[in-house]
């Protein structure tokens, strides 16, 4: 039966959720930028614009202690972090995008060895997802196998109504867990006509012909011609929900400190340089093509999916104006 | 081999003895601090762990010595950054990180009976040498076993005292050598580039297994000279000793294409590397 919440009940249910102690992160105003932010009330919700950086940080933080370290009486003391300690999260309003990115990111946190840091904050997690009715021209998430009414990734999927309300479907039973705990919130019915969702410029590509296409091509004038441009400054990996490269560095003293993954970028120079000084990537468009490849080819090949959910962040935020989705765009019509 | 599933925690290690290899060379021998890590931390050749000096970081080397050697495993790196830098600065005593071990190994077990050539250059011996000494605790399993080694200079050779124990063993064949420029007045090898003096050396390719270690520019070098030799691509082995962070296959740093050097290597055929995208 499907189910129908009002904006106003979807705020209060926000009020709710801050009382039951649980960390509630939604799309917040925040200076003159929209932010994924914790809420402290239903009306810190801002759902016109999508958020500057991704929702990823919330599974995967821009820094984090991995473990501390301490000298006592002489001997060194390795502690591990209290992942029990992670809060019960509600991820609120996040379009298909970003709710769409831990399902992604899950293949490669999960395979063989687990990285329980991404994992436990997964399962402590609710996301709900909102049907995207705010695109841009800078937007391909269609291109890209997603929509913006996709339900992938999210556990309970909102939809916009013209009327103002939302109606719900719990995808999975985190969804249902939600929805039963605040009944009284949500009403049956199936509610007013959708609001029209925006036109996106590029349409669905072909990923398998994209796909082929970067497999014969790894060496192609194409790299240069649309990378040579490219300043390394690693903002598209950065407010990407799909990027994962890290690096791992301590802070502290040789005796008290904390060891840390951060987010790294494979568009920075030193990222694959070896301690000899030999390079693989040793130059711009080499280490963009890996980042094109890992997102269409490379994570396919391992795990079946791809590493982009078409946010267009990384097009908005490129200080040279390299669109990736007008590159897809070129390797799609290309014809060997 | 920690209890907590925290994959990034290692355990603690200390540093049981230290040797200068060369002026900016060092080994550091480690035991395992706690009883049962110790007594059950088990390895194949080849493979690597990431080592840690608290307040600095971590850095990725192979394990240096021999599976079959129990009770402590070795290090060898050169200082060259920040944490290989305050590595050096450790003292004998000292505690310092391990986690590990990662990645494949060389399957060992699939060259007895087989003759052996092992290549190597400059700070690339370690990842051969835990191969080497596993293969000699093992002799009689082997056929020949030939060993080209080659550095810049005669300083920069690495385990000199282990080169001299191979040379006179007298079930080895060492063939020494340093670049053209690089050697002193008694030094007793050959002068010239590796692939040169393999080329000059001609081991039989005749059930023989060509294990290469050394910085890309030497092993593109090598291959050919293997190939005139006889060696076909499955019967030589390397392995990428790629820039490294996490070591399980998370961090993307060490892709070459859609191959993850620390999980679908660092041991590789020439058949493998041959198939890779050529971006290392």
């Amino acid at each position: 039966m499907p189910q129908i919440i009002t904006e106003q009940n979807l705020r209060n249910l926000i009020d709710l959720l801050v009382k039951e102690a649980k960390l509630v992160v939604g799309p917040k105003l925040s200076g003159s930028v929209v932010l994924y932010e914790p809420l402290t009330a239903g009306s810190d919700l801002t759902l016109d614009a999508l958020p500057r950086r991704s929702s990823k940080e919330l599974f995967f933080p821009i820094c984090e202690d991995i473990l501390s370290y301490k000298r006592e009486n002489g001997a060194m003391k390795v502690n591990d972090v209290d992942r029990s300690k992670f809060p019960e999260t509600v991820l609120i309003g996040a379009p298909p995008c970003d709710a769409g990115s831990p399902a992604i990111l899950d293949a490669v946190m999960s395979w063989d060895y687990k990285d329980e840091f991404y994992l436990e904050r997964r399962r402590k997690s609710t996301i709900v997802g909102i049907a995207c009715t705010k695109g841009d021209d800078a937007c391909f998430c269609r291109a890209v196998g997603l929509a913006p009414d996709a339900e992938a990734g999210s556990d309970l999927f909102l939809t916009p109504l013209k009327d103002g309300s939302y109606a719900c479907k719990a995808v999975t039973e985190k969804g249902q867990a939600l929805v039963a705990a605040h009944k009284n919130l949500f009403a049956e019915g199936a509610g007013a006509e959708p609001v029209a969702f925006v036109d996106q410029a590029v349409e669905k590509l072909d990923l398998v012909k994209i796909k082929k296409w970067l497999e014969d091509h790894f060496e192609d004038p194409l790299w240069e011609k649309i990378a040579d441009i490219c300043v390394g400054c690693g903002a598209c990996a950065f407010i990407c929900p799909a990027c994962h490269c890290f690096d791992i560095n301590d802070e502290g003293s040789t005796d008290d400190g904390v060891r840390r993954k951060h987010w790294d970028a494979c568009g920075f120079a030193k990222f694959t340089n070896h301690a000899s000084g030999h390079n693989p990537r040793d130059v711009q468009n080499k280490r963009y093509r890996n980042r094109i490849m890992h997102k269409f080819k490379y994570y396919d090949d391992k795990f079946g999916k791809t590493l982009c959910t078409g946010c267009g962040r990384c097009i908005r935020a490129c200080p040279v104006g390299i669109d990736i989705a007008e590159i897809l765009e070129t390797i799609n019509t290309k014809h060997d | 081999m920690c209890k907590s599933d925290n994959i990034y925690l290692p355990n603690l290690a200390t540093i049981e003895a230290i040797v200068d290899e060369t002026p900016d060379v060092r080994t550091l021998r480690l035991v395992f601090q706690d009883e049962q890590v110790r007594e059950n931390f088990s390895f194949r050749a080849g493979q690597f762990a990431e080592y840690s000096s608290f307040g600095f970081g971590e850095s990725t080397f192979c394990i240096a010595s021999a599976p079959t050697r129990k009770g402590y495993i070795e290090c060898c790196f050169r200082s060259v950054g920040r944490v290989t830098e305050s590595l050096r600065r450790l003292e004998v005593g000292d505690t310092v990180g391990v986690r590990g071990p990662y990645g494949n190994s060389f399957p060992i077990e699939e060259f007895y009976g087989k003759s052996l050539v092992f290549i190597a250059g400059g700070i690339a011996l370690p990842p051969l040498r835990t191969v080497i000494w596993n293969c000699l605790d093992l002799r009689d399993k082997f056929k020949d076993i030939t060993i080209v080694y080659g550095a810049r200079s005669e300083a920069d050779l690495v385990y000199k005292h282990e080169l001299k124990e191979w040379q006179e063993r007298g079930d080895v064949r060492l063939v020494k050598c340093v670049d053209p420029g690089g050697a002193g007045p008694d030094f007793d090898g050959k002068v010239g580039f590796v692939p040169t003096v393999l080329e000059e050396a001609a081991p039989s390719a005749e059930n023989t297994i060509a294990l290469v270690c050394g910085p890309p520019i030497m092993i593109k070098f090598t291959l050919p000279v293997l190939e005139r030799l006889g060696f076909t691509d499955d019967n030589i082995y390397t392995t990428l000793e790629n820039r490294m962070k996490c070591g399980v296959g998370k961090c993307g740093r060490c892709n070459v294409g859609n191959v993850y050097v620390c999980k679908d290597g660092p041991v590789f055929t020439a058949r493998q590397v041959k198939a890779m995208s050529q971006e290392f």
